[in-house]
C-alpha cells in the first residue's frame, strides 16, 4: 500500500514537472508567434532607406524619444505606426493575451503560497519570455538600442511591482506588531534606498535586454543551486538537526504562554558597533556592514526586479544571529522600502513605461493562484515541490544565461 | 484594451459630477481612488477567508517559533537558540510569501484605474505652484488614494458586507493564534 502511494504521489509530481514544462514551451511558442507582423513580402510597403518614425506617437517618459528615433516599417526591429498598439502603447508591440497573462500570474501566485521565492522568478520569466517582451525588446539590438534598453527597463521594472507590492500586506503587519530592531533597520533600509537609488539612476537606459537576460540567467541558477542544496544529504542534515533540537528544546521547556513578550532596545549605538538587548541578551552589530549589506542586496534586486526578501533574511541572520522575528520584520521593511525606491527611481529618473493593466491582471491572477496553492500543498510534498522548481530553475537558468551571454539558447 | 472601452462610459461619470473641469478632475479622481479601495477591500476579504485557516496554522507555527526562541533566549540555550531561529525563519518564509496573495487582492483596482486613466487623461499635467513641476495622472491618483483608503477605514463598520469583515477582523486580531 506505502509502495502505491509513493508511487502515486511520484505520478502526480512528474504530471506536474510535464505540465509545467509544457506550458512553459507552449505559453512561449505562443508568445513568439503572436503579434509578430505578417512576413515582409512586403516590398512594396518597406520604408525608404534609414526612415524613422520621427514622432513620439503620444508616449512619455523615455519612450517615445526612443521610439521616435526607430526606423519606421513592418519588419523586425522597426516601427509600423499603422498597425494597433499593443504593449505600452506601443504600435505594432505583442498585443498581450490578457487571458494568457492572468493563467501564468495563478502560476506565479499558486509558487509563492507554495515554495515562496521562486514565484518571483517565474514572475520575471512571464515579462521575458511568456507575454513575448524580451523578443521584441531583443528585436531592437541593432536597429535602436535605446529603444531596446527602455523597454528592458520597462520589464525589469514589471517585476519590481508584481514582488515588491505583493510584500506590502506582511511588512505592514510586521510594523503593526513592532518586531522590528530599528537601529538595524534603519541602517539596513539607508542602504536599500541608496541601492535602489543608485541602481535606476546608474543602470537606467543603459542596460541591454540580453545583458539583462544574461545575469537573470545566473540568479535563476543561484536560486536553484540554493533550493539543490537544501535537497542534499548536507543541506538535510543541518535542517533535520535544527527541527530534532527544536523539538527537543519544546519538549524540555514547559511553554509559558503567558510569557510576556519584551520588546528590542537599543542598549549602545555607534557608527561601528551598536547593541540592542532583547531578553536580557545583547545582540551586536556594525551598522556599517548592515548599510553596506543593504545597498548590495537592495541593488541586486533592483536591478534585477526579484530577489529581496530571498536575500535580506540570511544575511541579518548571519551578521547579527538576530531572533528570528526580529529579522523577519527588519527584512520585510527594508524588501518594501527598497521595492517602492527602485520603482519609483524607474519611472521618474529612467522614465520607464509602464503597462499599468497588465500588472493589475497579473495581481488578480496571484491572488487567485494564492488561493489554490494552500488546497494542493497537501498532494505535493515539499521536497518533491523543491524537485520541481530546481529542474526548472536549470532549464530556466541555462536558457536565459546562453540566449544572454552567447546570443543563443543551448536548451529549446 | 476592450475592458476599458466597455467600463469607460461609467467611469467617466465619475468625472462628470460638477461640470466644472478642474473641480471634476480633482473630484472624479477622488471617488475613482475610493471605488478601487473598495473592490481591492472585496476581494481581499474573499482571499482571508478562503485561506484563513491556511494562514492560521502558519500563524501558529511562526508565534510558536518566537516563544520557543524567546524562552531559549532566556535560558541562555545558545544551540537551542539558533535552531529554534532557523525553523523559525523557515516558518516565516511561508507566512511571508502566503499572504503575497492579500496584498495582490488589495492593489489590483490600482493598477485597473491607472491603466483606464492612462488612456483618458495621460497628457494632464497638474502644475505644482512654486516647483514648476507638473502631477501626472500617476501621482494625482495616489495622492488621492491614501485618503480614500483612509476614509474606508472610517466608514467601513457602517457599510454592509464591509460592516460584516469588519466584526470578523476585529475578532481575529484579538485572538492570538500562538496561544490556541
Amino acid at each position: 500500500m506505502g509502495k502505491v502511494k509513493w508511487l502515486g504521489k511520484g505520478a502526480v509530481i512528474l504530471f506536474i514537472l510535464s505540465l509545467a514544462l509544457l506550458t512553459t514551451a507552449m505559453f512561449t511558442a505562443v508568445a513568439q508567434e503572436k503579434p509578430k507582423a505578417e512576413p515582409p513580402k512586403i516590398e512594396a510597403a518597406k520604408p525608404a532607406q534609414g526612415a524613422l518614425v520621427g514622432n513620439n506617437l503620444g508616449l512619455g517618459g523615455k519612450l517615445g524619444p526612443a521610439i521616435a528615433k526607430t526606423p519606421a516599417g513592418k519588419g523586425p526591429g522597426q516601427i509600423d505606426v499603422s498597425a494597433p498598439r499593443g504593449a505600452f502603447g506601443i504600435p505594432g508591440a505583442p498585443d498581450i493575451n490578457y487571458l494568457l497573462a492572468i493563467i501564468w500570474a495563478v502560476w506565479v501566485g499558486w509558487i509563492f503560497s507554495t515554495v515562496g521565492a521562486f514565484g518571483g522568478i517565474m514572475a520575471g520569466v512571464g515579462h521575458i519570455t511568456v507575454y513575448g517582451l524580451g523578443d521584441y525588446a531583443k528585436s531592437f539590438r541593432t536597429t535602436n538600442p535605446a529603444l531596446n534598453k527602455t523597454l528592458t527597463d520597462s520589464i525589469r521594472t514589471s517585476n519590481q511591482f508584481l514582488v515588491g507590492l505583493s510584500a506590502l500586506i506582511s511588512t505592514i503587519n510586521y510594523l503593526k506588531s513592532k518586531r522590528l530592531a530599528w537601529p538595524l533597520g534603519i541602517a539596513l533600509a539607508l542602504g536599500s534606498i541608496a541601492g535602489a537609488v543608485f541602481i535606476p539612476m546608474l543602470t537606467g537606459g543603459k542596460i541591454s535586454f540580453r545583458q539583462y537576460q544574461g545575469w537573470f540567467g545566473v540568479f535563476v541558477f543561484v536560486v536553484g543551486a540554493v533550493l539543490l542544496y537544501e535537497l542534499t544529504p548536507s543541506g538535510q542534515k543541518g535542517k533535520k538537526a535544527a527541527k530534532a533540537a527544536a523539538q527537543a528544546f519544546e519538549k524540555s521547556v514547559k511553554e509559558k504562554k503567558d510569557i510576556s513578550t519584551q520588546g528590542v532596545t537599543l542598549k549602545k549605538f555607534g557608527i561601528t558597533k551598536s547593541t540592542f538587548t532583547f531578553f536580557g541578551s545583547d545582540f551586536d552589530f556594525n551598522p556599517i556592514w548592515a548599510f553596506i549589506g543593504g545597498i548590495v542586496i537592495a541593488a541586486i534586486s533592483s536591478f534585477l526586479g526579484v530577489g529581496g526578501g530571498f536575500l535580506y533574511v540570511p544575511y541579518l541572520t548571519s551578521i547579527v544571529g538576530a531572533p528570528m522575528y526580529v529579522v523577519a520584520g527588519t527584512s520585510a521593511f527594508a524588501v518594501l522600502i527598497s521595492m517602492l525606491t527602485s520603482i519609483a527611481g524607474y519611472i521618474t529618473v529612467a522614465k520607464a513605461g509602464m503597462d499599468w493593466s497588465l500588472i493589475g491582471i497579473e495581481l488578480v491572477g496571484i491572488f487567485v493562484g494564492s488561493m489554490i496553492g494552500p488546497r494542493t500543498q497537501k498532494y505535493i510534498p515539499d521536497k518533491w515541490l523543491k524537485i520541481i522548481f530546481i529542474v526548472l530553475a536549470v532549464y530556466v537558468g541555462l536558457r536565459y544565461f546562453s540566449a544572454g551571454f552567447f546570443g543563443k539558447s543551448w536548451v529549446p | 484594451m476592450e475592458f476599458f472601452e466597455a467600463v469607460d462610459f461609467i467611469l467617466i461619470y465619475l468625472y462628470r459630477v460638477t461640470g466644472n473641469p478642474l473641480a471634476d478632475y480633482y473630484l472624479g479622481t477622488f471617488l475613482l481612488a475610493f471605488l478601487s479601495v473598495l473592490v481591492g477591500e472585496f476581494t481581499i476579504s474573499i482571499v482571508f477567508k478562503v485561506n484563513k485557516r491556511h494562514l492560521d496554522k502558519l500563524n501558529v507555527k511562526v508565534e510558536k517559533m518566537k516563544r520557543l526562541s524567546e524562552e531559549a533566549l532566556r535560558l541562555g540555550d545558545q544551540a537551542s537558540y539558533t535552531a529554534i531561529n532557523k525553523e523559525g525563519n523557515d516558518a516565516f518564509g511561508h507566512l511571508f510569501f502566503n499572504k503575497f496573495g492579500l496584498s495582490a487582492a488589495s492593489l489590483w483596482p490600482i493598477f485597473i484605474a491607472l491603466g483606464w486613466m492612462q488612456g483618458r487623461f495621460a497628457e494632464i499635467g497638474l502644475p505644482l505652484p512654486f516647483f514648476g513641476w507638473e502631477i501626472n495622472y500617476v501621482f494625482f491618483f495616489l495622492l488621492n488614494y491614501i485618503p480614500a483608503r483612509i476614509l474606508f477605514s472610517r466608514l467601513k463598520r457602517w457599510l454592509p458586507y464591509f460592516r460584516t469583515v469588519h466584526q470578523t477582523l476585529l475578532s481575529y486580531e484579538k485572538t492570538d493564534t500562538g496561544r490556541q
